[in-house]
């Protein structure tokens, strides 16, 4: 049965400064799940994004159905059924759900016979059947700005369904999405290969791959490692041949040594700008040397809370004090320097400037410093040794070093990028939003390492996470937040992750 | 590297399409062109009239490029910025006009620049505030206040400030004008715009200023990216309103430059295409200052160079306007392509 659909020949891809893949060949079989693995800028988006069209290979060549393509336009690939859901979305923001995904596509009618306009209530309709039998919950006539982050996921999957795609290609699909939603994005997976669809899946989380996955490639600096068959292959062994080495699940961690309270929060409201009040009267407080985790579904207030504490919204009521300071009206600069670190959800837009390069990205948030300038006129010299510093210390890799433009660099490195910018600030309060999401299993260790590590310095720690092994593996005090209330607090050792689901779900209050 | 490759293919394109229809109205495009260089002084021509010479042309091309470096530097500044600046001709003429006005009162060359400035920057601001306060976007409010500056202007001079005879305002007096018109060198009579050596300044200063200082930092964040501008703790409003304030007080001087300096006076009726030929120099030069002046020297090339290739071809001189548009439309596309290849 074993009939491959798509074959790479000896693909090799470069960038400036880097080889992206380097003699990659491999072939996907119809009607399997095939994944890919690696660490962060190992080429896989590079991989995938050529079957799609988006780039060429330098060398090499791909046969799909058997025949020699030259794969030039998405539009070419979406001809040869071939969809992707790429790793940062692709949404006109201010389209609707349905206008974003029949794009291209519209469904047409005529006025009179005559005059050619969009059907969009037909399209409305078809969206909300599809959304239905995907179990991708989605409100048709919503417009994507207004939507979480996993909502935007969900309309990306439909609109490639729409497409009716039947190779589909999906870069880190599950990073966004909720444990309950990565179950359900399994099932429909495995579904759609039921129905004979061919499925290509980048991830890092092994545990998905073992769960659905028949192969797995695994790539290394832009080097096939291995093509492994998944049922007999162990998640450990999988991880030490894409990291090179063997690999640690668990977060090393001593008992906490709580200090003074460093954030306080009383009664904090945030209003959403649709004016919806998307955090509710919550009050909790983060001593020095603690990691406070805030559990919960997306979508329920994480982040405006954290925005709010970061004060790039502001709060429609309460209080929030840093240090025993009352900063609920300060400046994002005031808090900034009163030391408040913030590492938020959305990289692309908010935590870099993507068209900078990577040295004018690291010093964002501290560049007006005496450090970083003086008397008006930036220091050239500081910003070159500062980003030497971040570059070798966090494990950044990126084409051209510190000139690269932040924008060609590889999704896990980005985030890697503003990781190390903020925990450099030594500040104390580190605001940590979805920290991992996007990170390769040994960055991610890393990552929790260096949170536990901050704490061990007495830093106040907020971990804000969808993750509940990251929740249960950091926490030393576990929130959990639910339609913008916080409906539990408790030493971590107290809940297990039922108990945590059961809150998330908002069942809890009542048991 | 790519960017300029990209400006010089668009400039060639431009040129080709330009020669192409030269070639289709029957005219030799080779010395079509060949005329253009020199008009501007950059060839010899066969012959010169008395107390003419090559060097002469070149000193007025010179003079016609001044306001030319500022609006063009007005302009990529406000894109770099995030705003698209397409208010240069009234700020062009509002600067120009209050300048001839105070110089009816004070004839000084430095009040003349003073004033152009100010005149700009009030406007430029006025813009940026808009923006910020009520959300009005500066494509609208840049045209609205051609229009309107350009109506006040010509009413104001055609009942009391007109001369007769040529249809244009009264000429600013020589004590006040940025050009030493007619100046005796040898035995010729030649232009200097003594506002040139400021224009190549206020470029090479405003590089520095762009790439070197937290202010340039900031205008480039917030143009980028204004939600990463905001979480880096900066105040965008305040920076919007100072890339403003900084693009109008440039196309403030691009005014005075042009009406106290190449031209005496103003024309009624008309806001001047400077103003719209500095978008399609800045996008040529990349919106960076230094590529501004370079793009300048092109484009008045062809702006100047047109008249005395009018005058050997019989061609009607808007086939230079023409060009240009060309360039600003392929320059526009290459921006894009720029940009799609960095994915
Ligand atoms: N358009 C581009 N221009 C220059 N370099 C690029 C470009 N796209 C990718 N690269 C580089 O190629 C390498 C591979 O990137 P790629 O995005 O394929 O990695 P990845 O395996 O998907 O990583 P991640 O898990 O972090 O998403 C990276 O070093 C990246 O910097
Ligand atoms: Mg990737």
């Amino acid at each position: 049965m074993a009939e491959p659909i798509v074959e790479m020949r000896h693909i090799t891809k470069r960038f400036p400064g880097i080889v992206a893949n380097d003699d990659v060949s491999l072939s996907v079989n119809r009607g399997e799940i095939f994944a890919v693995l690696g660490e962060n800028g190992a080429g896989k988006s590079t991989l995938v994004s050529m079957l799609f069209g988006m780039y060429e290979p330098d060398e090499g060549e791909i046969y799909v159905r058997g025949k020699l393509e030259h794969i030039n336009s998405p539009r070419y690939a979406t001809q040869l059924s071939i969809g992707m859901v790429h790793q940062e979305f692709r949404l006109v923001s201010n389209y609707t759900v349905t206008e974003n995904i029949i794009l291209g596509l519209e469904p047409e009618k005529k006025l009179f016979g005559l005059f050619p306009y969009v059907d969009i209530k037909k399209a409305n309709h078809d969206i909300a059947e599809l959304s239905e039998r995907y179990k991708l919950k989605i409100n048709p006539e919503d417009v994507i700005e207004n939507l979480n982050v996993a909502s935007r996921q969900r309309v990306e999957i439909l609109k490639m369904l729409y497409r009716e795609a039947e190779i589909l290609i999906f870069d880190e699909p599950t990073a966004v999405l909720t444990p309950q939603e990565i179950e359900s994005f399994l099932q429909i997976i495995e579904g759609l290969r039921g129905s004979g669809k061919t499925i290509i899946l980048i991830t890092h989380k092994l545990n998905e791959i073992k769960a659905v996955a028949d192969r797995c490639a695994i790539l290394n600096r832009g080097k096939l490692i291995d093509i492994l068959d998944v049922p007999s292959t162990s998640t450990d062994e999988m991880a030490r041949l894409m990291v090179g080495h063997e690999v640690s699940f668990t977060t090393p961690k001593t008992p906490a040594k709580f200090g003074d309270t460093v954030l306080k929060a009383e009664n904090m409201s945030v209003k959403n700008p649709s004016g919806y009040e998307a955090v509710k009267s919550v009050s909790f407080s983060i001593h020095s040397g603690e990691v406070f985790a805030v559990a919960g579904v997306s979508g329920n207030g994480q982040n405006e809370l954290a925005d709010a504490i970061a004060g790039l919204v502001s709060c429609s009521g309460g209080r929030i004090t840093l240090n025993g300071r009352d900063i609920t009206n300060a400046s994002v600069r005031d808090r900034i320097e009163a030391g408040a670190a913030y590492i938020p959800e959305d990289r692309h837009n908010v935590g870099l400037v993507l068209d900078f390069t990577l040295r004018d990205n690291f010093p964002l948030r501290r560049y007006y410093s005496d450090k970083f300038s003086r008397k008006g006129v930036l220091n050239d010299a500081a910003f070159n040794e500062y980003g030497r510093h971040l570059q070798e210390n966090y494990d950044i890799r990126s084409g051209q070093g510190m000139a690269t433009i932040t924008r060609s660099m590889s999704g896990g490195n980005q985030q890697k990028a503003i990781i190390a910018r903020e925990i450099d600030m030594k500040t104390p309060l580190i605001i940590f939003m979805q920290p991992t999401r996007g990170l390769d299993i040994g960055a991610v260790m890393n990552v929790r390492k260096q949170i536990i590590a901050e704490r061990d310095r007495g830093a106040a720690v907020l971990l804000i996470s969808l993750d509940l092994d990251e929740i249960m593996d950091c926490a030393d005090t576990i929130a959990v937040i639910y339609n913008g209330s916080i409906s539990k607090i408790a030493p971590a050792g107290e809940l297990t992750v039922d108990d945590i689901g059961l809150y998330m779900m908002g069942v809890g209050k009542t048991a | 590297m790519r960017k300029f490759l990209l400006s010089c293919l668009a400039i060639i394109i431009s040129l080709l399409f330009g020669a192409l229809i030269l070639w289709l109205m029957g005219k030799d495009p080779i010395a079509a062109y060949t005329n253009l260089l020199q008009g501007s002084g950059l060839m010899h021509k066969a012959r010169y009239a008395g107390r003419q010479s090559m060097f002469t042309d070149f000193m007025s091309f010179i003079d016609a490029m001044t306001p030319m470096i500022f609006a063009s530097l007005s302009v990529a500044i406000a894109l770099k910025g995030g705003f698209f600046n397409i208010g240069v001709s009234g700020q062009m003429m509002a600067a120009g006009f209050v300048a001839h006005m105070l110089s009816l009162a004070v004839p000084s060359k430095i009040l003349v620049i003073v004033a152009g400035i100010i005149a700009g920057a009030v406007l430029g601001a006025l813009m940026g505030w808009l923006k910020y306060k009520f959300n009005v976007n500066e494509v609208v409010t840049s045209i609205m206040f051609n229009s309107i500056i350009m109506y006040l202007v010509t009413f104001y001079i055609n009942t009391f400030y007109i001369n007769p005879v040529s249809r244009q305002s009264k000429s600013i007096i020589d004590t006040a004008r940025l050009t030493l018109s007619g100046y005796r060198w040898e035995n010729l009579k030649v232009d200097i715009a003594l506002a040139f050596p400021l224009a190549v300044a206020v470029a090479l200063l405003l590089q520095w200023f762009l790439e070197r200082t937290t202010y340039g930092y900031e205008i480039k964040a917030v143009g980028l990216s204004p939600k990463a501008a905001q979480y880096a703790g900066m105040n965008v409003n305040r920076i919007s309103l100072l890339t403003m304030t900084i693009s109008g007080a440039l196309g403030g001087l691009a005014g005075v430059a042009y009406f106290c300096g190449y031209l005496a006076s103003i024309q009624p009726g008309t806001t001047p295409s400077m103003g719209f030929d500095a978008i399609a120099v800045s996008l040529l030069g990349g919106n960076n200052p230094a590529g501004c002046v370079l793009a300048s020297f092109l484009i008045t090339i062809i702006s100047k160079g047109s008249i005395y290739m009018s005058s050997r071809q019989h061609i009607e001189p808007e086939i230079a306007s023409l060009i240009t548009a060309f360039i600003l439309t392929f320059a526009a596309c290459s921006a894009v392509l720029s940009r799609k290849g960095k994915k």
